[in-house]
């Protein structure tokens, strides 16, 4: 999604930075801070700080202009600059009409969603869910296989890892969108100050991480926010030390505890002890401050990272470059995915198949990503036809010179290893923050933090009815 | 004769004047409580709707438990057992009441010193004073949060620096031993106004003659404070106590706001009213969560009670 990690956060910060008194302004907090600006949070971040504006609950952003006789459709998404898709849609489906209305990014949206899920009634149509929550819908059976509405055509046309993400089993319960292809994030003229090249290993890594610190006391090679569970998820991930396996159904098995996790923990506990990473929160205006001051030298960041960051940047501008991801065999090519949306049908819509069609157009469609991928949507593409083409790979962006950070972030796109999330992301994202926030504030290691979020999420399993396996 | 008279008071032979007077007084009666009716309905219907009702509702679900897998079902008291024997949740509750335990005297102190400083009238500009110092009220508290926040940034907040400056180093506001102060501090600013007003209020309603008696006696002007002002509006603090007590053990704006700006120190389960947010909403344990809240609404209930028992032990209220 390039849509927002934690709009709420950045909104709040970028305003109340500003200074701005205003009755819109007090609104505008008062609507963000409901919507939960704590750990709880459970979006995945974003490309656009332009999303700012996604915050407000503006009713109804597109559609309206519609004949009578059209089968009308509500759309929830908090993406900005979404109304230009959907209106291209209204004009070029003169059968159907899409009402676009925002409740928000993340929380903003999912918590009145699950409240008219719950209630049997008010539900959009087609709503924007992140991949990490679409199983949480799954469960409940909240979402219209896709299947029968022709969504298995549309296969070849996405990356691997997004389309494994919406299906399960035979089924398919949401057109993907966007992703975060994730890789070494860096200012090369800070790494060119300490004589460090992007590490190819996460062993180079951890020396160049020592090296820098021991260099400048007061700089950091990157910031290592365990208090964000998506993003040690992600780096899980990409280390074959993924947590979790379910596919549906009762069974359900979680290891934080394994061999793969403990060397994995132990790499970064290695680095904590050392203070050779930063622990401040990721996703802040301290961490953008901290990378364009050269506190931060780099970040291991997201597809999304241009447009999220390039707000905060003053000094740098310029001077960023995407390197992918150091790697734990030397030669090896794996990568990881940080957020991203689908769009799944509603089994409370009365329209599924015109709905289905509406998801299909804009996500698997050259028209929908003409737009999606601009300015102030910026959306990074599972669609491969976009993702793959010269025009997208090419992109420059204003903070990162003449580079094309496409180009590797687009490589990255086709190595993701494949992951499945518990039906209950909510939870584990919100006591994982507390969990491992032991682990930034020094009170606990991070092997020591794994094998306590075990204990807690095989108990709330099983409080759930899940048989775990460990 | 004798025997008549004895009989009418049960009305078999009545004097008509007797009857009538009766039946006035009843009328009169339904009339009042028909008009009385009339006038607490509109409160009753919304107080009904959106107070009780909900209430009723949030006790008959916090006898559920929905699992993921499994459903809904009929679990009894089973929520209510593991709320009381949750560590967590508990820690919140006595962390919420240090929190007031130390907010709550230090900001009436503030206030009723400043208020006292009105109420003589030896400030200068007390109208535009009052009015400065109860502006921190006005403003929404998510507001203040994420001011204080920036104030208070451990990386780029100016108290850290001015910290820094003068030999602390690494001074860290928002550390995890330095949280709930900072949040004190906060809580002080925001509310020493309001409290403030009310007690100038309070004050000023002090007979005047009281006081004159006093200056004639030559009593010094601390003692005048202390001794005769003081007394005369405890009731007045005794409510704002009871007041600021109830907000208290509800701490969530200001924990949530400061969350986003350190890392690691406010868990999900800081305080009562977070703990029972991140219950029902992040992990949609919604019944759990209602249970919860049940549970809370006791404790404020308790302290409550304990408070107006006090008040009337002490005979502050007629």
């Amino acid at each position: 999604m390039l849509s927002e990690r934690n709009p709420e956060r950045r909104i709040t910060h970028r305003l109340a930075a500003t200074g701005i008194a205003g009755v819109a302004a007090i609104t505008l907090l008062a609507a963000c801070s409901s919507g939960g600006s704590s750990a709880s949070n459970s979006t995945t971040p974003a490309a656009s700080a332009s999303a700012s504006a996604s915050a407000s609950s503006t009713p109804v952003l597109a559609g309206g202009n519609c004949s009578s006789s059209a089968t009308h459709l509500t759309f929830w998404a908090w993406v900005p600059g979404m109304s230009r898709a959907v209106n291209e849609f209204n004009a070029t489906h003169p059968d159907i009409c899409v009402t676009l209305q925002d409740p928000g990014a993340g929380s903003g949206e999912y918590v009145p969603l699950n409240n008219a899920l719950k209630a049997g009634t008010g539900a959009p149509d087609v709503a924007e869910v992140e991949f990490d929550l679409l199983p949480s819908y799954e469960i409940q059976h909240y979402l219209v296989n896709l299947v029968p509405y022709g969504a298995d055509k549309y296969k070849a046309d996405f990356a691997s890892w997004a389309w494994s993400q919406v299906s399960q089993g035979s089924a398919v319960y949401a057109m993907p969108s966007d992703f975060g292809p994730m890789g070494f994030y860096y200012d090369k003229q800070v790494l060119a100050k300490y004589h460090i090249t992007p590490p190819a290993t996460w062993a180079q890594f951890a020396q160049d991480a020592i090296k820098l610190h021991s260099e400048n006391p007061k700089a950091y090679l990157i910031n290592f926010p365990a208090n964000d569970p998506q993003w040690l998820m992600d780096m899980m991930a990409q280390a074959g030390a993924w947590p979790f396996q379910y596919t549906g159904g009762a069974n359900l098995t979680i290891d934080w505890t394994g061999p793969a996790q403990e060397k994995f923990a132990a790499f970064w506990q290695a680095l904590i002890n050392d203070h050779a990473v930063d622990a401040i929160t990721d996703l802040s205006t301290e961490m953008n401050t901290d990378l364009d001051n050269g506190v931060l030298a780099a970040a291991i960041y997201s597809a999304w990272a241009p447009s999220y960051f390039a707000p905060d940047v003053k000094h740098s501008m310029g001077q960023w470059r995407a390197a992918p991801l150091p790697q734990w065999t030397a030669g090896a090519s794996v990568g990881s995915d940080w957020g991203g949306s689908t769009y799944p049908v509603f089994s409370q819509s009365k329209h599924p198949a015109q709905a289905a069609e509406f998801a299909e157009w804009l996500t698997a469609t050259s028209q929908s990503w003409s737009i999606l991928k601009t300015p102030p949507s910026s959306l990074f593409p599972t669609y491969l036809p976009t993702l793959q083409s010269p025009a997208f790979k090419s992109l420059t962006y204003p903070i990162s010179g003449t580079s094309q950070p496409n180009q590797v972030f687009s490589a990255g796109a086709l190595s993701i290893p494949l992951t499945t999330w518990p039906p209950f992301m909510t939870q584990v994202l919100t006591q994982g923050a507390t969990t491992f926030g032991q682990v930034v504030t020094g009170k606990e290691t991070l092997a020591q933090a794994f094998a306590a979020f075990q204990q807690q999420e095989v108990s709330y399993a099983k409080s759930q009815g899940f048989n775990v396996t460990t | 004769m004798s025997e008549t008279v004895l009989r009418s008071p049960a009305g078999v032979i009545a004097p008509p004047g007797a009857a009538r007077g009766r039946r006035r007084r009843s009328v009169y009666a339904r009339r009042r409580g028909r008009s009385g009716l009339a006038f607490v309905t509109p409160f009753m219907i919304i107080f009904t709707l959106f107070m009780i009702a909900p209430l009723g509702y949030a006790i008959y679900q916090s006898l559920y438990t929905t699992k993921l897998i499994g459903g809904t079902r009929f679990s009894g008291f089973a929520n209510y057992a593991a709320v009381l024997r949750s560590g967590p949740f508990w820690g919140g509750v006595i962390r919420v009441i240090v929190f007031g335990g130390i907010q709550i005297p230090v900001m009436l102190a503030i206030a009723f010193f400043f208020a006292a400083i009105f109420d003589l009238g030896v400030a200068r500009w007390g109208p535009v004073l009052r009015a400065i110092y109860f502006i921190p009220f006005a403003v929404p508290i998510v507001v203040s949060s994420l001011m204080w926040g920036f104030l208070l940034d451990p990386a780029y907040g100016p108290f850290n620096r001015l910290m820094n400056a003068i030999g602390f180093q690494n001074f860290n506001w928002l550390s995890a031993n330095l949280m709930l102060p900072s949040i004190i501090i906060i809580a002080i600013w925001e509310w020493t106004g309001y409290n403030c007003i009310i007690l100038y209020t309070a004050l000023k309603s002090v007979p005047r003659d009281v006081v004159e008696a006093a200056i004639l006696d030559d009593t010094p002007l601390w003692k005048i404070i202390l001794r005769i002002k003081l007394p005369m509006v405890r009731p007045a603090i005794i409510m704002l106590v009871f007041i600021n007590t109830i907000g208290a053990m509800q701490l969530f704006i200001e924990p949530t706001i400061l969350n986003n700006y350190q890392a690691g120190v406010v868990s999900n389960t800081w305080t009562p009213v977070i703990d029972i947010y991140n219950t029902a909403i992040s992990d949609g344990e919604y019944q759990l969560g209602a249970a919860m809240a049940v549970v809370l609404a006791v404790v404020i209930i308790a302290i409550s009670v304990a408070s107006l028992a006090f008040r009337n032990r002490r005979r502050e209220f007629a």
